[in-house]
């Protein structure tokens, strides 16, 4: 698969976009069903999921939590389902929840909202995050929430061509 | 006021400015050319990039040419090549849960 593609629309947001070799209804499920999202979202080396509750009714809750292998510090996102159009469009509200970490990101939540675009058996997920202030947006990036998880950076190709 | 690389990139037509100096460095005159807005809206865009030190002026004779701050555009990168990394992870679990799904509906239609 192509790599995930990040860039800026605007002050306050992030867009993310990949594709996946998969009808649009199997990556939906994985967004809808806790047990399948633990399977892909909690598995960052070095960090396990001991919370993934999942309500993906509108109106629904939904709490993620990650804990350290190394120091047991935990982390998490907690958040409400606005919109959900089946297999098509997932809309939720998000609040970082710093845990024992340490960090403070902000106290309004962000709104993230997933679009699934099927052609071909193949499907494209963009997600765009939208933070209550280009404030919250730079601390994101700011605090050391990525340090932990051991990534290593590359340049990123292309955001020059992109812009 | 405090400017940052995130609010020069924030506009779509300092985003095509940046794009278009990147290639080479040029003359207000023809980076307004490029554009439908007046001089005077791409002047501005380029006072705001060069508070936010994404671009630089050099005198070439008469004229004023813009340059873009290769290293100051890193910075970006860097930033979102951090966000880029932590959803890229992720996703590459969910190729192979996908790949697994797939088997199975692939298995129970044979049954």
């Amino acid at each position: 698969m192509k790599p995930a593609e990040a860039s800026l629309p605007s002050d306050t947001e992030v867009l993310v976009k990949r594709s996946f070799d998969a009808p649009a209804k199997l990556v939906w499920r994985a967004y809808m069903e806790a047990d399948l999202m633990r399977r892909w979202c909690g598995s960052h080396p070095g960090w396990s999921m001991p919370v993934c509750e999942m309500d993906m009714r509108v109106g629904g809750q939904y709490r993620w939590r990650w804990r350290s292998d190394e120091n047991g510090q935990e982390f998490g996102f907690t958040g409400e389902v606005v919109e959900v159009v089946p297999h098509a469009r997932l809309v939720h509200t998000q609040i970082f929840d710093a845990g024992d970490l340490g960090v403070s990101m902000g106290g309004e939540p962000s709104i993230i909202t997933v679009t699934f675009q099927e052609a071909d058996g193949m499907t494209d997920v963009a997600t765009l995050i939208k933070y209550a202030s280009k404030a919250d947006r730079d601390e994101a990036f700011a605090t050391g929430m990525t340090d932990g998880m051991e990534m290593n950076y590359k340049r990123l190709d292309g955001v020059l061509a992109e812009m | 006021m405090k400017r940052d690389i995130f609010q020069a990139i924030a506009d779509p037509t300092r985003r095509a400015i940046i794009a278009l100096i990147a290639l080479q460095a040029m003359t207000p005159n023809a980076i307004a050319e490029h554009f439908d807005t007046s001089r005077q809206a791409v002047s501005k865009h380029l006072r705001i990039l060069t508070e936010c030190e994404l671009v630089t002026q050099e005198y070439r004779g008469r004229e004023i040419y813009y340059l873009l701050e290769i290293e100051k555009m890193k910075e970006i990168d860097k930033w979102l090549e951090q966000y880029r990394k932590i959803w890229e992870t992720r996703y590459e679990q969910l190729d192979m849960l996908l790949a697994e799904l797939k088997q199975k509906e692939k298995q129970e239609r044979k049954k």
